[in-house]
């Protein structure tokens, strides 16, 4: 897979602040990646840059091999940014927005007309074409945001927490149209969310704090790697359980008359407790979360410069 | 191109679909035509309605000019100049397209007044007057749409804007003889209003639109016609020039600060008004 978007050794800094300190990485075309961070890590500025609303400092940005700084208009008509707010003409229609839209864009003519019906047909909004966008809630707002993002077919779609404040269905349907469009349009999605089961979907992750990427991977590898199996065992013969455990050198800690065992091996410490299945009398097995990956990496600690 | 064609249209747009808006734009200048026509009603002026219309037609057009075209605030606030920022579209055609809906509305709104003017006391007796009016209005509503496009771009706060905008156009409307008959006011006050571009623009739409174009400078003087500062006249040739020069300094000034303007240090989710804009 060839890279769409190509990160080196990108530096930014606001007069002492080093808000992005030489971070690189590679984000594969036709894939949905991720980019999460707590608030302040240096995340906007990232994403601002790549869709090249802020300068750099430093290092090298391309999108479709095109530079961020040098080729900005280049860049632009290969990107479809939907921003965390609205950024949508509320006075006006939808398709009035849509218009507008390609006429920012250059979109031919005699295209407008096909191609409207084909982003409103992927938003589901074909029929709500005549509306005033000041009438529509929130989440068909986001619906269009991201239908207008699409006019211009883009080969890059950003989205900036495209989910934020919706409810589960609209998020739910927001999640739909991403994997439809990843899908069958190829356009490689790049977004940012606060919603780690979100995160969990995409093909690839990359975790920035501090200014510094600290982890990029699969969500898979990276809960592999961040997070363990915890069971949760009851039973009536806590001795000869102890010693079970011990014998096979898995730590644990007794609470409340429970077990918490940690597994790196979930099918090895089931094999163990089947030696003591006669005697469990509830057992519960919790699996790691990407809500732990994150707070893993990026610590408990409450950002107070955010 | 095409980008200041889309702009112009939705400006149009907007002003279309504003009917509240579009009432109460004609009823002012009506109510203001009445208050101050009765209160300044004198001797030496033969049409007093046609000379407080004619005032108060050129101040409209100057006011929304400015209103529509600082109105670009609103869409950095409402988020549409981002949409605008990070697409290829061209600065200088998105400053030119807002320049334009700007003054077409504005000049729009003059003609309306006019129309109703036509029937409660102006009155064109030459062909040519009302292509003079026309051109007169626009001119006008270019200047000021730069004088509102300029002030729009160097918001910080988009809450004290609404403040510094009244705070720019009250002044420049009062003391411009629109309302208020030059001759009328207090030293000082006259003194501030030579310095201000709206009393050569009214003094040069109302030469116009009475069609007093033929006067000597002496009689224009006489009529309030001409600008009078303490003997030297202000004659209507130089009145033009003065306009012009502020309507050109002004549309520049305006479409560089826009295009140079940093629209990404805005920051909506902040109530806080440096956080607007900083």
């Amino acid at each position: 897979m060839k890279p769409i978007i190509q990160v080196k050794n990108f530096t930014k800094r606001y007069g002492d602040f080093i808000a992005v300190n030489d971070i690189s990485f590679e984000v594969e075309e036709g894939s949905v990646f991720a980019f999460l961070g707590p608030n302040g890590a240096g995340k906007s500025t990232t994403i601002n840059t790549l869709c090249t609303i802020f300068e750099k400092t430093k290092g090298a940005l391309l999108i479709d091999g095109k530079d961020v700084s040098d080729q900005k208009s280049e860049v632009r008509a290969a990107i479809g940014v939907v921003f965390q707010d609205s950024t949508l003409d509320a006075k006006m229609t939808i398709e009035e927005n849509l218009k507008m839209h390609s006429v920012f864009y250059n979109i031919p003519k005699r295209e407008v007309e096909e191609r409207i019906q084909f982003v409103l047909e992927l938003v589901d909004l074909v029929n709500e074409r005549k509306k005033m966008v000041s009438a529509l809630s929130g989440g068909m707002k986001r619906r269009v945001e991201i239908a207008r993002g699409l006019m211009h077919y883009p080969k890059v779609l950003f989205l900036d927490e495209p989910t934020t404040g919706l409810d589960p269905q609209t998020r739910a349907h927001i999640w739909e149209y991403i994997i439809k469009l990843q899908k069958e349009r190829n356009i490689t999605i790049f977004l940012t969310t606060h919603y780690m089961e979100e995160a969990e979907i995409c093909d690839k992750v990359a975790i920035i704090d501090g200014g510094v990427i600290v982890a990029h991977d699969t969500p898979y590898a990276l809960k592999k790697k961040y997070t363990k199996d915890t069971a949760y065992i009851n039973t009536n013969n806590e001795a000869e359980l102890e010693n079970l455990l011990v014998k096979h050198q898995l730590n644990y800690k007794k609470k409340d008359g429970y077990y918490r065992v940690e597994a790196e091996d979930l099918s090895g410490l089931l094999e163990v407790l089947s030696n003591h299945k006669d005697n469990i009398t509830n057992i519960e097995i919790k699996k790691g979360t990407f809500n732990d990956v994150f707070l893993e990496i990026t610590g408990k600690k409450i950002r107070e410069e955010a | 191109m095409s980008t200041v064609v889309a702009l112009w249209k939705r400006g149009l747009k907007a002003f279309i679909r504003n009917k509240t808006g579009l009432i109460f734009s004609l009823i002012f200048p009506f109510f203001f035509v009445y208050v101050f026509g009765a209160i300044f009603k004198n001797d030496f002026i033969e049409n007093p309605i046609a000379y407080m219309l004619s005032g108060v037609i050129i101040t409209t057009v100057f006011e929304s000019a400015l209103n529509l075209a600082s109105s670009t605030v609103d869409d950095m606030v409402s988020g549409f100049m981002k949409e605008v920022l990070v697409s290829p579209a061209k600065r200088i055609y998105v400053a030119l397209g807002q320049l334009l809906s700007a003054a077409t509305v504005a000049t729009l709104q003059g003609i309306l007044i006019l129309v109703v003017g036509l029937f409660i006391g102006i009155e064109f007796h030459d062909i040519t007057t009302p292509i003079y009016v026309l051109v007169s209005m626009i001119f006008i509503g270019i200047v000021f749409s730069g004088v509102g496009l300029f002030m729009a771009t160097k918001v910080r706060n988009g809450q004290t804007f609404q403040i510094i905008k009244t705070a720019v156009t009250m002044p420049l409307t009062f003391l411009s003889g629109a309302y208020v008959p030059l001759s009328l006011l207090p030293g000082t006050l006259k003194f501030v209003a030579y310095f201000n571009p709206m009393t050569y623009a009214t003094a040069f739409f109302r030469m116009i639109i009475l069609e007093k174009t033929n006067l000597s400078t002496a009689e224009l003087i006489k009529e309030g016609l001409v600008v009078d500062i303490n003997g030297f006249i202000i004659t209507p040739f130089m009145t033009f020039v003065v306009i012009l020069i502020i309507g050109v300094a002004f549309l520049l000034l305006s479409t560089i600060s826009f295009v140079k303007t940093d629209f990404s240090k805005l920051n909506r989710s902040a109530m806080d008004g440096n956080a607007i804009w900083s």
